[in-house]
């Protein structure tokens, strides 16, 4: 009999987001080593070859700070399938996200974040809807890019599916920036709703600039069985120990060799053509990268002078 | 006597008569009324062959690569100012000024489906939009209706005498990489070789000048075409995948016949499996028409035509035939459009932006859609 | 842990479907205050759809269907489905119904979940002037989402 929930797994993405979670991991076959620069301060009599080495560490760090966008900004990569590949295609598509990206803030957000997203509703007495919770899972490529959110409201699990760019979205805000140990929180379902209730006014928690996204390092207990899927066998970090709640045979099935993929992490030809190459990566990045630090810029100058105009009441 | 004949043969003076004309441009569908078209299993002999078998890339010295090289360059050189590819025989495109009148068929262009992503339509619709780049489209050839005739072996022509043949070719490749003969194809447009070559039947009022570049804005948004192209190559299919067959139990006895169509006659007087019958065979890789597809936007600069609907036939980065529909209740009279005619001349039409959107596509550009109470 | 479930667990299989569908025999979830829904949830024998009221016989948001409850045959309408919905289309953790009259008016007075707001256009799409008025369900709505 068929799986109680179909759980979209996406093979394409989902390995992206995989490795995209696994610092120690990079999106291609192929190794960057980034050696950390020194900052000699004294004045040496530099060689031509120590240059070279210092200008080949700048151009590491440069390529760093290029190829780590691919966490923020995970849908420009394009699908890596290479039958559905066309390099004018995504270009276009690359304008078209942007040309969004500059009427409506897209911020950064992982799975695990607390989100709350206002659009325009033709069916909403105001015509405008505002739906906040938790995000359980960030999938597609371009513009087809969404995002799931779910939130306990009145003792009822809810969840919303939104698409990234769709034009009626006014707003997204970010109301608490983590990450979680999995890159999909679909055991939250299974789980007590405590652990998917948030109140729908929540402040935003702010954090320092330029410090790393925290990770959320929760194992959330399951609630007892039956579950929509069987999760024992799917290697959730962020779930707490299940097995006095399985019977002897389940918990057995589980540990069966067939469920078990050992050669997955050496298959190199399967990583390969589920992502992106690097030197793809590169030239995607370095086309947006400009535009964004634009926008990001804009944004700032916009945020700063809305602050000096309307003061907040200290005491 | 094989011996005997073969010298006979040889020595035939009738021998040029008795060899088939390679005259590309007269053929036409091979396969129009067959439903399933038998495998050709060699080239046809009146088809030119176009690529070489052997390309002597070894032999040649790297002065003599640079020397070709400038050579294909001087006698193609690129385009100043105009569009398209450069045709050195035909300086003055001849802009025909002929009126449009319904009755008059345009000719089609040739472009490369390039993929699917999403757009959304005004009311907050999400709508997919198939993306095709035009690539380079030049007329290479017009045959007019007295002196066209297709070569159809046993049918009589279902076409009107009335139309012409118009061949239009798209995507110039190095000369180098075809043969002498499939290069003298296009001598008299003047353009560099195309990879690819259509035929269109065209009225002879909306014929053009061998040589003249056609654009994606030859159609205009808002109007409705017709996709021509190969679909998918599935292969050898049951009939569960090839005609939707619901196929029998997995189990309650079921042995061995899961996936197979069952009963496929009837007893009685007509003993025999019906002419049609739905049956398991080869899938996709023939020609299908999608029609009546709207074009909701248009890019002037690279050429690429964003048609609604995901459904075109062939996989992305295959090539398709666009042309004006032949549906009544969709065709432009009916609409009341006027498209450029016979197509759309830079330096006589108006200047284009580079974005064209039909009115109820939402652009990017525009700030986010807001619903207002009295919109109900 | 009742009988069934001790079959399912020794058996390893599931029962509920992969699309999650409201079809015949699916066991929905009242969620008005009326009497009858009340007692029928308490005493853990939740109502279970047996015709619903379109040509594909599959619940969707909306439609109409007619539940077994305690005995007793009732109309109702689905208010929120667990199956997945299009974009922006709320999706819940169970399948909820809000008990009717046969002409349309809600047999409780209050609505204790949250209600998709796309319900009020299809509500008032399918309440003709001379057939049942289906929009006093949304007047009963504690809240929306």
């Amino acid at each position: 009999m068929a799986m109680s929930v179909r759980v979209r797994l996406g093979s394409q993405f989902r390995n992206i987001m995989r490795v995209c979670f696994h610092e120690n991991r990079h999106m291609s076959t192929a190794e960057i080593v980034v050696e950390k620069s020194e900052n000699p301060k004294e004045p040496e009599r530099i060689s031509l070859e120590e240059q070279q080495r210092l200008n080949d560490i700048a151009k590491n760090e440069r390529m760093e700070k290029l190829l780590n966008m691919r966490f923020a900004y995970q849908e420009f990569l394009p699908d890596p399938n290479p039958k559905n590949r066309n390099t004018l295609k995504e270009r276009l598509e690359r304008r078209d996200m942007l040309a969004r990206r500059s009427n409506v803030e897209i911020p950064e957000f992982y799975v695990g974040s607390l989100v709350a997203v206002m659009h325009s509703d033709p069916h909403a007495p105001g015509k405008n809807n505002r739906f906040m919770g938790i995000c359980i899972q960030k999938i597609g490529a371009g513009l087809r890019a969404s995002f799931i959110l779910r939130n306990f409201i009145d003792g009822e699990g809810v969840e919303i599916n939104f698409d990234m760019y769709d034009p009626t979205i006014q707003r997204i805000d970010v109301i608490r920036l983590e990450k979680r140990l999995d890159e999909e929180l679909f055991y939250l379902r299974d789980a007590p709703p405590e652990y998917s209730t948030f109140p729908v006014d929540m402040e935003p928690e702010y954090q320092p600039e330029g410090s790393a996204v925290p990770v959320n390092e929760i194992k959330v207990p399951l609630k007892p069985l039956p579950w929509l899927v069987k999760w024992e066998r799917m290697g959730m970090k962020g779930i707490r120990d299940v097995t006095s709640m399985l019977t002897e045979k389940r918990l057995r099935m589980s540990k069966l060799k067939q469920f078990n993929k050992p050669w997955e992490k050496y298959d190199l030809l399967k990583m390969y053509s589920e992502t992106i190459p690097i030197e793809d990566q590169v030239e995607i990045f370095s086309e947006i990268q400009e535009k964004l630090h634009e926008l990001e810029q804009h944004r700032y100058k916009m945020k700063r002078s809305r602050n000096f105009v309307k003061p907040t009441k200290m005491g | 006597m094989t011996t005997l004949l073969k010298v006979l043969y040889g020595f035939n003076p009738l021998k040029s008569f008795l060899t088939p004309k390679p005259d590309f441009l007269e053929i036409t569908c091979r396969s129009k009324h067959r439903i399933l078209p038998k495998p050709k299993k060699r080239f046809p002999p009146w088809l030119i062959k176009s690529t070489r078998s052997t390309r002597y890339e070894d032999e040649l010295t790297s002065e003599n690569k640079t020397f070709l090289k400038q050579l294909v360059q001087e006698k193609y050189p690129r385009p100043e100012s105009g569009y398209g590819s450069y045709s050195p025989l035909n300086l003055n495109i001849v802009e025909s000024a002929v009126e449009w009148s319904p009755s008059y068929q345009r000719a089609g262009l040739i472009a490369r489906k390039i993929g699917v992503y999403p757009m959304w339509m005004k009311d907050g619709r999400k709508v997919l939009t198939t993306l095709f780049q035009v690539a380079d489209n030049h007329v290479i050839k017009y045959q007019p209706p007295e002196t066209y005739k297709p070569m159809i072996t046993k049918r009589k022509t279902s076409l009107p005498p009335s139309k012409g043949s118009l061949i239009i070719g798209a995507d110039s490749a190095d000369p180098q990489l075809f043969t002498k003969e499939y290069c003298g194809l296009f001598e008299e447009s003047g353009v560099m070789p195309k990879r690819l070559l259509a035929r269109f039947h065209v009225s002879p009022e909306a014929a053009l000048q061998p040589g003249t570049p056609l654009l994606a804005s030859h159609f205009k948004v808002g109007q409705y075409v017709d996709i021509r192209g190969k679909t998918i190559n599935r292969g050898f299919q049951g009939v569960m995948k090839r005609w939707g067959f619901h196929g029998m139990p997995a189990s309650h006895g079921v042995t061995k016949t899961h996936r197979r169509p069952g009963n496929i006659g009837s007893g009685g007087k007509k003993a025999r499996v019906m002419p049609g019958t739905k049956m398991p065979g080869h899938m996709g890789n023939r020609y299908r028409v999608l029609k009546a597809q709207r074009i909701v936007r248009i890019n002037t600069k690279y050429n690429v035509l964003w048609v609604l609907g995901s459904a075109s036939p062939g996989e992305c980065n295959s090539c398709v035939q666009i042309f004006d529909t032949v549906l009544p209740l969709k065709n432009c009279n009916y609409l009341k459009q006027t498209p450029y005619f016979p197509t759309y001349y830079p330096g006589r039409d108006e200047e284009l932006p580079e974005e064209l959107m039909v009115d109820d596509l939402h652009n990017f550009n525009d700030p986010t859609i807001m619903f207002t109470e009295d919109e109900e | 842990m009742n009988l069934p479930m001790l079959c399912m667990q020794s058996r390893g299989l599931s029962t509920s479907s992969a699309l999650s569908q409201v079809i015949r025999l699916t066991r929905l979830r009242v969620v008005d205050n009326s009497e009858i829904g009340k007692q029928a949830m308490a005493e853990g024998k939740p109502p279970y759809v047996f015709h619903v009221y379109n040509k594909m016989g599959v619940g969707y948001i909306g439609d109409r269907v007619m539940v077994a409850i305690k005995g007793e045959k009732k109309k109702g309408i689905l208010v929120g489905l667990k199956q997945n919905q299009k974009k922006k289309v709320p999706k819940f953790d169970t399948n909820n119904l809000v008990l009717i009259e046969d002409n349309g008016s809600p047999i409780g007075t209050r609505i204790h979940v949250p209600i998709p707001h796309i319900l009020r256009t299809l509500m008032k799409e399918k309440t003709h002037s001379k057939g049942a008025d289906y929009t006093k369900l949304i007047a009963i709505a504690s809240r929306f989402i």
